[in-house]
């Protein structure tokens, strides 16, 4: 370790490009994880693009859109039946995962400091923290299911009221009848938020598996025999990620 | 000059650079400005009325949440600029897309009226 680092030193005075060292001064290892992390956030982009691209396409009028109102479905709370509620529990799923993604920098900075206890206390945290995410959104699902999401149906669809307006105007052929005081909605709406929550659920579900491998790594002092802990940093790196996606997931398909 | 080693001596795959601690207090100030701005984003959701402007503020303060993820948690501000520029460029071209294919989108709808 000591003899890679004083040959690295040999190379620094040579131009970046010239060969014999890392021209981004990382290890191999976590610039393939960046390599990686610019792939998947190709992944997304194409996901949430595809999502707007299938909400634009249901804007009838500039202020009439079939596509369906979130805070008019995502409203329900755990033990609080029957309240409209819209935002509350997705935001407490948004704290989560920020509290997570702090308790993740913390261990990367515990490992920084080679310090193992401290590392693998707030690797716990971690994993509590996308244990608990990943409740909240089992949660989130089943009660979406049970209003009778499904992957390729969507009973969320306009008002009466819209309903009478968009006839009104002239819009009115493009809508059809469920059983209650709702049209179909737009299939997509449905589709797209399994897909794209799931295919998130599944990000966190993976970083959790890492961070439980890099935790039991970190007791069985793997990392204190290797002099560092740069695995603390390329499971961070992921960790950060997924949260970064949740940002624009939080977004686009709550806020907006 | 040489700027190749004799096998063993450098180890590009397994060359970790050497990294210190430079506390807690950047990574705390960044986790309680993300809470702010989300619950910033939270209070805006009740007090304003949707809009395209309140659509704007949300879709800035993500990029502003998603600056300080990728800047101080993933360190990305602390890199060599080469990484970084790496890393976001490509970006560049999904900016493209999206206002390419939310054109079409919409275009779409008017076909479907006609």
């Amino acid at each position: 370790m000591a003899n890679h680092t004083s040959t690295q030193a040999a190379f620094e005075n040579q131009p970046t490009w010239a060969g014999g060292r890392s021209p981004f001064n990382v290890s191999y290892g976590k610039l393939m994880m960046w390599i990686f992390l610019l792939s998947d956030a190709f992944t997304f982009s194409s996901l949430l693009v595809q999502y707007g691209t299938q909400r634009f396409s249901n804007v009838v009028t500039p202020i009439t859109t079939k596509w369906p109102d979130p805070a008019s479905i995502f409203n329900h709370f755990p033990f609080m039946h029957g309240l409209h509620l819209p935002l509350l529990f997705v935001s407490v799923m948004t704290f989560i995962l920020i509290l997570s993604s702090v308790t993740m920098v913390l261990a990367v900075e515990a490992g920084h400091r080679k310090s193992k206890s401290e590392v693998a206390r707030y690797m716990i945290f971690t994993i509590l923290g996308g244990v608990a995410f990943l409740s909240c959104q089992a949660w989130e699902w089943y009660t979406f299911i049970h209003e009778g999401a499904r992957l390729d149906g969507n009973t969320f669809g306009i008002t009466k009221q819209g309903y009478d307006h968009l006839h009104s105007v002239g819009f009115g052929d493009h809508f059809e009848w469920a059983e209650g005081d709702r049209t179909f909605g737009p299939v997509p709406f449905a589709a797209l938020f399994f897909i794209v929550t799931g295919f998130h659920g599944f990000h966190v579900f993976s970083g959790v598996v890492i961070n439980v491998v890099v935790y039991i790594m970190t007791v069985r002092g793997v990392f204190e025999r290797r002099g560092h802990y740069e695995m603390i940093e390329k499971a961070g790196l992921y960790w950060h990620f997924v949260d970064l996606v949740w940002v624009f997931v939080f977004t686009f398909f709550y806020l907006i | 000059m040489e700027f190749y080693t004799k096998p063993g001596e450098y180890d590009a795959i397994n060359y970790v650079p050497h990294t210190e601690s430079h506390g807690t207090k950047e990574l705390w100030k960044t986790f309680w400005l993300l809470l702010g701005i989300t619950v910033l984003d939270f209070v805006i959701y009740f007090v304003m009325g949707p809009s395209g402007f309140r659509n704007f503020i949300f879709i800035f303060f993500g990029l502003v949440k998603a600056y300080y993820i990728v800047g101080a948690f993933m360190h990305l501000k602390h890199e060599k600029i080469n990484l970084a520029l790496v890393i976001l460029v490509p970006m560049v071209f999904v900016l493209g897309l999206i206002s390419g294919l939310l054109y079409e989108g919409s275009a779409l709808e008017v076909m479907k009226s006609m």
